[in-house]
This record gives structure tokens, C-alpha cells and sequence, in this order.
């Protein structure tokens, strides 16, 4: 079961925001600082904090809340 | 126990940025730094380490991002940024797209060209840097596997590193750091991630820029505040494997032939190899004296011996008490001193009243303690050791031998004449640049301004025709003392100002700080100056240097809040005499 809590709490140090900006509707186009760079630390910051390796067709793509949802779903089994 | 992220190497990433961040936010740093990085690849996180392992020191750094491959525009908005340190990452593929492989087919001709052109390059990059405090230059390395038994990469890399550290050396602020080190240290998986690194040119994994950020802020000795020079250490389960009291001579574990004691033979001969290059070693342990004198002098096993010992407080009373009174004895900070013990209860009780003392526990299980061994001796030798800083014991030693003779003579000037003592003074001389630079770095009781120079800041100094940097090596009939003291004169117009005047407390207490004013203010007077100027800033360490300038015969003019100032004419000024004192020129 993805901890969504535990997400929007590492989304938000990452990226620099508070969590409260962190909604369903969370994206890069939403979140100014999310840039490359930002998003490089933040799949290495998913996968410490979750336990599990991004594949790397998806590390470039999952660029809002809800793809990153889906991906981090796929790989903890459910 | 809950470890706080910020020391605990297992935090995640995102453990790591928020602590660091609470931590900057929070504290209320010893020392700020601000560092340039300045590299051929993606290297943004490595600001967050650098942050981290500064917070861990006391420092509160800034880090300053550079532009992609560009050493020398880095240096330009580095400078404008008003950057202390920098650090200079070239990278393999930024030499030509993916070069890792097209070094295989390099001729020897276009090898001789690449270092040519590589050499070229980074002269002109680091001779710019001559304004930082510290340039860290890292070595290059490959990220592609390694061909067993080794390949043409390889060698074309030893060559590359060979001539970036052959640059390196011409310039006295430059330190080099192993990163194809840290990366066999590591081990190529956890180091690299090739995902970032073909999408991002970010090769680093989190793993070694935590390690890469260890090793500069141990080399930058946590940006310049930390200058240890004693281990002090406990004898029980640290020097030897349990407790002389109960096990007794014969039952301590030392034997370098089985295990534990081997495990304490090394550490042994690890601390000898540290006294070797400088370190001050001194035993502070609850036990009984003889017993400890005993087995330091004859136990078979022992590697330490009484003569590598330079002070004692082997006794019963507490040990923060008996730190005290090492540094005293030695005549330096507690900020000096490096203390390390079994027992959790002292590790803490030092720890809490004497915050200045940098503390390690030896840990419970015999084959950790290697590790710890391993960060003491990157605390007191990351970033070299200065030659005349090695043997520091025989120095030491001499002062406490010069001291016992001192008992015997009728009168101190009596015991003054027997020495012998001379002095001899360089004026402008950038060999020993270095080693003036850190002596102003360390010195902290007889140090008028402490004002602390770098390298790069003393050879300027020596190469402007306005000031004069003289240096004093003082030397008796028990040996030299090596260089132990400097004065740095501005002259302006009609006035010669002490800029600074510090010493080694090793050589005070003789007359030399006397001594030495008719060749200075000589030397000034045939410049056309007729007056000196001096002014003492006081520290929360230099008092008993306060009264130094009243005492060598100048006139006090203003007091204001402790920064005393005085003035004299040259034609009138007299130091008191030191008649035992032979002053030389170099």
C-alpha cells in the first residue's frame, strides 16, 4: 500500500514547497522549481524513500503526482 | 536511539535535504565558508553533501553552482560571488564526447597533444585561482568497467591525473582529491547511475557525493577552523585489549600474533605513525600511574614507549580536569586536543563540559575500531602535514628539558646566556611562505591581530614593494625551533605599521619578541620611515598578549573597547635589550 502521506512529504523537501502544494493535480507545469535537476533528485529521493528502482523509460516521464503514483503502485506490487 | 539524519550515513536523500535545511535554519555555526563548484559534469547535489558534512564540522557553508564545463568564466562569477574555496571537477567525457572509448584508439601522438592541451588548460585555470583560500582539484576517472588486468584507459587516465597534479603543484592552495579513489573505494555500482548520467550528464549516485563531500571537507580541515594537534589517549580497551587493573600485565590483550590484540597492536602503530608526522600523543587514563609506566616501558608487546609520550594524567581524578591540564601543559587550546576512549560515560563527559575537545569512542566490537582509527588519522593529515610541522614531540620535549635547566641558573638572564640562542630573520622569502601562512593559522595566545593569512595572501604580501614579511627562526643549543614567529610591516610615507606579529608560545618567555626590533625597525627607517605604528585586537585567546606592546616601549594611544593602539618615533624607540639573544640574517 503506497504511504501518500510519506509521498507528498518527500515531494515537498525535494522540490522546496510545502505539502499543501503537493494535490492529485501536483505536476511540473504546476510546480515552477520541478526542472530537470529537480526531478533527477526527487525519482533518487522516491526510490530511497520506497525502497524501489524506477524503471528508466519511466524516470524521465513520471512528471506529476499522479504518474508518479502509478509508477511507484507498479513497483511495490500493486 | 533515534541518529539524526544529518550524521547518520544510512538517512535517505530526502532525510538528508530536509535535516540539512532545519539545520541551516536553526544553527548558529562556528564558521560560515562559501565554495565554488565548478565541474564537467552535473554535479548539484554534491552542494547538498558539502553542506552537510560542513554543518557536521560546525560550518555553515554556501555553495555557488557553476556553469556546465567552464573553469575559467567559474572563476569570474565565483570571484564576483566572493567565494572562499573552490572546487574544480574536470571529467573525463567533457574532453570530447564519449572519450572513455576513444581513448582506445588514441595514437601516442594524440595522447601527447590531449595532455598538451589538458595541461594548458588547467595552468591557466588554477593560476587564476590564485584569490581562493583553497582549490580542491579532483582527479579524473572512468565511469565504463574496468577491463581485467587493465586496458589502454587506464593508462591514458594515470597520465592525464599524472599531469593535473604535476600543474597542481606549482601553487601552494591547491589540494588534490582521489576521486577515481573514492570511486574504487566504493565501488563502481554504488557510485555511479548511468540513468542520470546519459539523460542528465549527472554520473554520481548519492552515495559517493556524500563521500566526495567527507573527503573535501576533511581536506578543507572543516574550512580552515580546525586545527587538532594532540591525541589524547585512553590506555584500557584502547591502547590494549582490557583492564590493567584486573587483567595485570600479562593479561592485557596486545599480541600482534591473535585476535584482539592485533586488532590493538595496529591501533598502536597507527597512533606511533601519527606521532611521527607531528601528532602530539599524551595518555590521559584512570589507573594507577606506576602500572601504566610499567607496561609502557616493558611490556613486549607495547609499540608505544615512554619517549613517544609527550604528557601524562594517569590518576584517579576526572578526566575533563585532566584535559585541561594536558593543554596547559602543552601550552595549547582544547580545541587542539583530540580525545579518545572506550568508555561512553567520559566520551560524554567531555563531550558536555569541554565542547572544544573533539571526542571518538573506540567502538565495542574490536574490528570497528579500524574505521574509527581511520577517521582520526583523516582528521589530523587530510590536506598534508607541513614538513616543519613533523616531529613537533622532539620540539615540545626540548621546551620541557630547556625548562627542568631553567631550576638550576642564579638568575633567568643567567639561564637566558646559556642557551645560546639565536635568531634568524628572512625578510620576503617565498619558500617559506607555507609554512608562514601556517603558523598564522594556528597561532592563537601571542597573536597581536590574528589576522590569518593563506598562502597565495603571504606571497602577495612578500611580492608588494610597500611591505615587508619577515620571519624568525629561532634556535638554541638544545636544537632549531624551526620558523616560530612572523611580523608583517606596512609601510606608508613616513609610518612602518605593524600589521601583524605572532609566535609560536614554544619560543616566548626568552626575549625573542624584543630581539628582534632594531633589525625590523631598521630595516624601516632606511625606507624613510619615522614613526611606527602597532595596535593589539583582542580574541578570546590572546590576553596575555595584551600588554605586549606597552611592555616593548611604545606609547599607548587609544583604547577602545580592548583594540589598544600605540605609536612611537622611530629615533627614540627602544625595545628593552636581550643581550643573550645573537639575531642573524637569513
Amino acid at each position: 500500500m503506497l504511504d501518500e502521506a510519506a509521498l507528498k512529504q518527500v515531494m515537498a523537501i525535494v522540490l522546496g514547497v510545502s505539502v499543501d502544494a503537493i494535490g492529485p493535480d501536483a505536476s511540473a507545469d504546476t510546480i515552477p522549481s520541478w526542472d530537470s535537476l529537480h526531478h533527477m533528485n526527487l525519482v533518487l529521493a522516491l526510490e530511497q524513500t520506497f525502497g524501489v528502482v524506477i524503471p528508466d523509460e519511466d524516470a524521465a516521464d513520471i512528471t506529476s503526482y499522479a504518474l508518479i503514483k502509478v509508477v511507484l503502485q507498479e513497483q511495490l506490487g500493486r | 536511539m533515534v541518529r539524526d539524519p544529518l550524521a547518520d550515513p544510512g538517512a535517505s536523500l530526502a532525510q538528508v535535504m530536509a535535516a540539512v535545511t532545519a539545520a541551516e535554519a536553526r544553527s548558529d555555526p562556528i564558521a560560515t565558508a562559501h565554495i565554488g563548484v565548478s565541474a564537467g559534469a552535473s554535479v548539484d547535489m554534491l552542494g547538498l553533501y558539502l553542506r552537510r558534512h560542513a554543518l557536521l564540522a560546525g560550518v555553515r557553508l554556501s555553495v555557488s553552482q557553476g556553469n556546465f564545463d567552464d573553469p575559467l568564466g567559474d572563476l569570474a562569477r565565483f570571484a564576483e560571488a566572493r567565494c572562499d574555496h573552490l572546487l574544480l571537477a574536470p571529467f573525463l567525457d567533457a574532453l570530447e564526447p564519449a572519450f572513455e572509448a576513444r581513448a582506445a584508439m588514441l595514437s601516442d601522438a594524440e595522447l601527447e597533444a590531449r595532455e598538451a592541451d589538458l595541461r594548458a588548460r588547467w595552468r591557466l585555470v588554477l593560476r587564476g585561482a590564485g584569490g581562493f583560500r583553497t582549490v580542491f582539484l579532483c582527479g579524473l576517472h572512468r565511469i565504463s568497467a574496468p577491463v581485467a588486468g587493465g586496458d589502454r584507459l587506464d593508462a591514458v587516465i594515470s597520465r592525464l591525473n599524472q599531469a593535473l597534479r604535476e600543474e597542481a603543484a606549482a601553487f601552494a592552495n591547491v589540494r588534490w582529491i582521489d576521486l577515481a579513489g573514492l570511486v574504487a573505494d566504493l565501488g563502481r555500482r554504488a557510485a555511479f547511475d548511468l540513468r542520470f548520467y546519459l539523460r542528465n550528464t549527472a554520473p554520481y549516485a548519492p552515495p559517493l557525493l556524500d563521500e566526495w563531500a567527507r573527503q573535501v571537507t576533511a581536506v578543507s580541515r572543516a574550512y580552515g577552523t580546525r586545527f587538532p594537534k594532540a591525541l589524547v589517549l585512553d590506555c584500557d580497551n584502547t591502547l590494549w585489549g582490557g583492564i590493567l587493573g584486573e587483567d595485570l600485565a600479562s593479561g592485557i590483550r596486545l599480541s600482534p600474533d591473535s585476535y584482539p590484540g592485533n586488532v590493538f597492536h595496529r591501533a598502536q602503530t597507527e597512533f606511533l605513525a601519527l606521532q611521527r608526522r607531528g601528532v602530539l600523543l599524551c595518555l590521559c587514563s584512570k589507573n594507577d600511574a606506576d602500572e601504566v609506566a610499567t607496561v609502557l616501558a616493558s611490556h613486549p608487546d607495547m609499540v608505544l614507549r615512554p619517549p613517544d609520550i609527550i604528557a601524562s594524567q594517569v590518576n584517579w581524578s576526572d578526566k575533563v580536569e585532566n584535559l585541561r591540564q594536558l593543554a596547559q601543559d602543552l601550552n595549547i587550546g582544547l580545541d587542539s586536543l583530540v580525545f579518545l576512549d572506550d568508555s561512553a560515560f567520559e566520551c560524554e563527559a567531555v563531550r558536555s563540559q569541554t565542547p572544544q575537545v573533539t571526542v571518538f569512542q573506540v567502538p565495542a566490537s574490536p574490528p570497528d575500531y579500524l574505521a574509527v582509527i581511520a577517521a582520526i588519522k583523516d582528521l589530523f593529515l587530510a590536506g598534508g602535514v607541513m614538513t616543519d610541522g613533523a616531529d613537533k614531540t622532539a620540539q615540545y620535549r626540548q621546551r620541557a628539558e630547556a625548562l627542568a635547566e631553567q631550576q638550576a641558573f642564579a638568575t633567568h638572564e643567567d639561564y637566558l646566556a646559556s642557551l645560546g640562542l639565536t635568531v634568524t630573520l628572512a625578510r620576503d622569502d617565498a619558500a617559506r611562505s607555507t609554512r608562514i601562512a601556517e603558523l598564522s593559522q594556528k597561532s592563537n595566545q601571542f597573536n597581536l591581530t590574528t589576522i590569518r593569512y593563506t598562502d597565495g595572501e603571504i606571497e602577495g604580501l612578500m611580492a608588494d614593494p610597500a611591505v615587508a614579511v619577515w620571519s624568525l627562526e629561532v634556535a638554541d643549543r638544545f636544537g632549531p625551533a624551526g620558523l616560530t614567529g612572523v611580523v608583517v610591516v606596512r609601510h606608508a610615507g613616513a609610518t612602518a605599521s605593524i600589521e601583524s606579529l605572532f609566535m609560536s608560545c614554544r619560543v616566548l618567555g626568552r626575549g625573542v619578541e624584543f630581539a628582534i626590533w632594531p633589525a625590523i625597525l631598521g630595516e624601516a627607517a632606511a625606507r624613510g620611515c619615522t614613526r611606527v605604528r602597532a595596535s593589539y585586537w583582542p580574541t578570546a585567546k590572546n590576553a596575555q598578549a595584551a600588554d605586549f606592546y606597552d611592555r616593548a616601549g611604545l606609547a599607548l594611544v587609544s583604547d577602545a573597547g580592548g583594540v589598544r593602539s600605540y605609536a612611537a618615533a622611530l629615533a627614540t624607540f627602544a625595545a628593552p635589550p636581550s643581550p643573550w639573544i645573537e639575531v642573524l640574517n637569513a
